[in-house]
């Protein structure tokens, strides 16, 4: 195999690729990254067997070949590399030479046939959407996700796939991240499937914050999310999501309409007196008024008071203040509504003019 | 003809008055029991006479010689055959004076009990005399002068030479000579500003200076009961309406496996007394490792008037007025000392137990540049470096390297370091200036979180999560009934458990603290842990119980990743808990493999 480029079209496609190699993998070949040379093109694939990355680039090789080489040390060497510096790769036998200008590196390679890839996939279903709009609906879920819970399903989100309509819903068993989005894609048939964690952090990586288009498609086990040049493939997890539908309550008797920033910096300043012992924030409703008060072991306090449109008489009700913040945040509009029913029961958050984005918050009593 | 050996009525027996010297050896036997007993008596008489230095010597562990010297007052020739009568003691003279006696003495029964049952010799001079006078123990001739420095000695030989029954009954020299040194110990311990030395056989055994300082007083206390106590306790002194308590209390980690190392005075007074003893125990209740004892050197001080120390005649036993205060006492004191021992503060507990000799100098830890603010009255043990005066340079020396760059970092290095990584997704590795420290991470996770839901249930109950997505469990029927019958034990630490089904439960609720835990596998271990206590859900012993369950399955199990973040947390979480050394079933929590231990293994520096 030989390629001659551009240090920067080779960076490139490596640097969107690399994501997916661990650092710590027990498997070998798992550090490499499969450098496959055709006559039309380059491609780069690297994966943690869980999570696959594969990088496009229209870079016809001098002499087609297939090598899998050290994919850190690949990209320290580009890096390091002067810019617009030409690079070229050799591939000869067990050794592979990377020579620009007066440097030379030779790298150990691994056979390509033994690197693990996800041809072939039982693919259906395409649905496209814009990037953008998919890379701001896992911003607004992702952070609901459970982190290394023993109910493995929850390790994910949820993505639900129906004629004219995409959602994603994340839970760690406390609270709720729902979004939804609507597409003009036709599906034969609804599904439903978990992405995990890692899946769906190095995906909001790669989505690009403007109209172009990414493809979803699914086979039984994996997701695949093709974006121009570079594509996405991760594993499914197995697992039963519990049924967001009956978690999300109805409009609760008492709403809420507040200035959704304002509570939000209330609620970050009244939080400073908590610390990781100790989350719990406690909302007082009155007519016309919220306050804010949080308290920690030593006895130290906080207060705020902000106004809002409320008429539903007194109440109190607690809740742990990271699982608000981020539930107001992940909202946009300048109201938020927050609607309960009564101070054990959960509470809907959404944008108060009506959106595609529903939060539910278990209380906390304190 | 058999001769019958069970007591039978003898009825041709009169009633009379027995000789004296019967009654004598009756009476020796309350007090008189083994040669343990008469070292024992004659020391108290020699520190009731203000002595400031007192030589023990025995031959055959006492059987055929126990000679005791003083430099005490002495006692005038014209009392010395009254010093031998029963009852005649020079200690008390009234009731009131028994009702708060502050000698070791007072019952006037020791010297007229060994003098029946040995040849005894006593003689003595008092500051006016110029010289000494001696009298036998037999009282047959008037005392006779004799030279003698101001003081007094006691010989008492062929101890039980009239009492055939109590010498068989005797044990092994060694064992003997052990009862013998104990309890010359125990006195040694109750009065530092005496000297004592012990010779058997004409050979030094104990040989102890008058300690007049608390670095002598530590000394003395690690000649007595190891170097390794001393170094791994801390010292403690509290003082609160009326009383006081102070001495050394070992750390959980050197619990040991007899309570052979407890050693309690009250108004120096050696005692056993099962009022601290449960209170010490209750001290150490959830830092103690299974069957373990703590180990402690610990004085009372109190009102004389609140106490009976004649409920027994060799007073090793002693009544309190009141105990209930006194036992609340002790166990705040060395809780409050106890929760006191943080990283920094403590002597690491080392990985490597150090032989006897030289084990003192290995185990002191290098005072740190500031520790830990101390609460309370807790010394450190650092002050008592000065003990062993090759340490500090040595250390020095070796540590100079590591601390340097410590001083010239504004910020003080906190005691357990920072993490380096976690081995075996178990153990956290820290570097701290010492070397290296590694930290049971689930059993520290523990600790720490059994110390807040502690802290959260005391502070008026425990901030509770509601789950929106509730936790359902299939349960058999000894679960079922656990649930059924203990709804109001869950409820206090916070759980809402109810059944759907007869088979089926539902977890609602949550305690906040364990919000990251495996909420089915949590309760289920609940479960099975208050059945085989059989708990009832009243008492606090039950619901402390259940919150250290909740602590172990909640906390960070083994094969959890954390990183380097989580990993400082959770030493910071350390160094601020109480009792943050050992887990709540009193395993330790972290470990200290010093710099020089290191260089030992590789041989460095030699």
């Amino acid at each position: 195999m030989k390629l001659e480029a551009k240090r920067e079209h080779l960076l490139k496609p490596l640097q969107s690729v690399i994501g997916a190699v661990e650092r710590r993998q027990t498997l070998p070949i798992l550090t490499n990254v499969l450098v496959n040379a055709t006559e039309q093109a380059l491609t780069l694939t690297a994966t943690d067997l869980e999570v696959e990355l594969c990088a496009r680039a229209e870079l016809p090789a001098e002499t087609p070949g297939a090598i899998t080489l050290p994919a850190r040390r690949l990209h320290d060497i580009l890096r390091a590399l002067p810019e617009d510096a030409t690079v070229t790769v050799t591939a000869d036998g067990d050794k592979t030479t990377v020579r620009c200008g007066r440097s030379r590196f030779t790298l150990a390679t691994l056979p390509a046939s033994d690197f693990p890839t996800l041809e072939n996939l039982p693919l259906e279903g395409e649905i496209r959407v814009p990037q953008g709009a998919l890379r701001s609906m896992i911003e607004r879920t992702h952070f609901a996700m459970a982190q290394q819970d023993v109910r493995y399903y929850l390790n994910g989100l949820l993505l639900e796939v129906s004629s004219g309509i995409v959602r994603l819903v994340a839970t760690d068993g406390h609270r709720l991240a729902f979004q939804e989005l609507a597409t003009e894609a036709e599906v034969a048939e609804p599904r439903q499937v978990i992405v995990p964690r890692k899946g769906i952090m190095e995906l909001m990586r790669l989505l690009a914050d403007n109209d172009a288009e990414a493809t979803l498609a699914l086979s039984p086990n994996h997701i695949r999310v093709t974006l121009g040049e570079i594509r996405f493939t991760s594993k499914l997890i197995d697992g039963k999501f519990p049924d967001y539908l009956r978690v999300i309550p109805r409009e609760g008797g008492r709403v809420v309409i507040a200035d959704r920033m304002l509570l939000r910096s209330a609620l970050a300043r009244t939080g400073i007196v908590l610390n990781d012992k100790s989350q719990g924030v406690r909302l007082q409703l009155e007519d016309w008024i919220l306050r804010t008060q949080a308290k920690n072991s030593d006895q130290e306090e906080a207060e705020e008071e902000i106004e809002i449109n409320y008429t539903g008489g007194p109440m109190e009700i607690g809740f742990n203040v990271t699982y608000m913040l981020d539930a107001l945040g992940a909202l946009s509009g300048e109201l938020a509504k927050l609607s309960f029913s009564d101070a054990s029961s959960s509470c809907l958050i959404e944008e108060a003019e009506g959106g595609a984005s529903k939060h539910v918050i278990m209380p906390m009593r304190l | 003809m058999c001769k019958s050996y069970i007591i039978s009525p003898l009825l041709t027996s009169r009633i009379q008055l027995l000789p004296p010297q019967l009654i004598s050896q009756i009476a020796a036997g309350e007090v008189v029991e083994r040669p343990a007993s008469v070292v024992k008596e004659l020391l108290e008489n020699s520190l009731d006479a203000g002595a400031s230095r007192i030589v023990v010597e025995v031959e055959q562990a006492g059987v055929r010689l126990i000679r005791i010297r003083d430099n005490g007052s002495g006692i005038t020739p014209d009392d010395l055959a009254l010093a031998l009568t029963r009852h005649a003691t020079s200690k008390i003279a009234s009731f009131d004076d028994l009702q708060q006696v502050a000698s070791l003495g007072f019952r006037g029964e020791a010297l007229p009990s060994i003098a029946s049952v040995s040849r005894l010799t006593l003689t003595s001079r008092t500051a006016g005399q110029d010289s000494g006078w001696r009298i036998s123990g037999d009282a047959m001739d008037e005392a006779a002068p004799v030279p003698h420095p101001i003081g007094t000695t006691v010989e008492v030989r062929d101890l039980f030479f009239n009492v055939p029954a109590r010498r068989k009954f005797l044990r092994s020299e060694r064992t003997e000579f052990s009862h013998i040194e104990e309890g010359v110990r125990r006195l040694a311990l109750s009065r530092f500003t005496v000297g004592f030395s012990l010779w058997h056989h004409q050979r030094v055994v104990l040989n102890l200076e008058p300690a007049t300082d608390q670095i002598a007083w530590a000394q003395r206390v690690a000649e007595l009961c190891g170097p390794e106590f001393i170094a791994a306790s801390a010292f403690t002194d509290r003082e609160d309406a009326g009383l006081r308590l102070w001495g050394w209390i070992g750390l959980p980690e050197t619990a040991r496996a007899q309570p052979d190392l407890q050693y309690f005075f009250v108004n120096g007074r050696p005692v056993r007394d099962r009022v601290i003893n449960h209170a010490l125990r209750q001290a150490y209740q959830d830092v103690l490792y299974r069957d373990r004892h703590p180990a402690a050197v610990l004085y009372l001080e109190l009102d004389p008037a609140a106490l009976d120390v004649n409920a027994h005649p060799t007073k090793q036993e002693v009544r309190f007025r009141e105990s209930s205060p006194v036992h609340d006492f002790i166990r705040r004191t060395v809780q409050t000392a106890l929760a006191d021992i943080r990283p920094g503060t403590a002597p690491p507990p080392l990985i490597q137990v150090e032989g006897r000799s030289g084990g003192l100098v290995h185990r002191f830890s290098p005072p740190g540049p500031s520790g830990l603010p101390l609460r309370g009255v807790q010394e450190r043990m650092s002050a008592y470096a000065q003990l062993h005066q090759a340490t500090p340079a040595e250390s020095d020396a070796a540590m100079t390297s590591a601390t340097a760059i410590a001083i010239t970092e504004p910020d003080p290095e906190p005691p357990l370091g920072y993490a380096l990584g976690q081995l075996h997704g178990c153990y956290v590795l820290a570097e701290n200036p010492s070397g290296l420290v590694v930290v049971d991470m689930h059993a520290a996770h523990e600790r720490i979180l059994y110390e807040r839901l502690k802290a959260a249930l005391a502070e008026g109950g425990l901030a509770t999560q509601a789950l929106l997505v509730p936790v359902t469990l299939t349960v058999n029927a000894s679960e079922r009934r656990q649930i059924e019958e203990q709804g109001n034990l869950f409820a206090k630490a916070g759980f809402e458990v109810a059944l759907l089904g007869p088979e089926i439960a539902v977890v609602r609720q949550i305690p906040a603290l364990l919000a990251g835990a495996d909420i089915a596998g949590l309760v289920r271990d609940m479960l099975a842990d208050l059945a085989a206590e059989q708990a009832s859900d009243r008492s606090e012993a039950a619901i402390l119980a259940l919150l250290g369950s909740l602590a172990c399955h909640g906390a960070i199990r083994v094969n959890r990743r954390l990183n380097l973040l989580e990993m400082n947390a959770l030493l910071r979480d350390m160094e601020r808990t109480d009792h943050g050394g050992q887990c709540n079933h009193g395993r330790p929590t972290w470990a200290q493999l010093t710099l020089e231990e290191l260089d030992r293994l590789f041989r460095r520096g030699r």
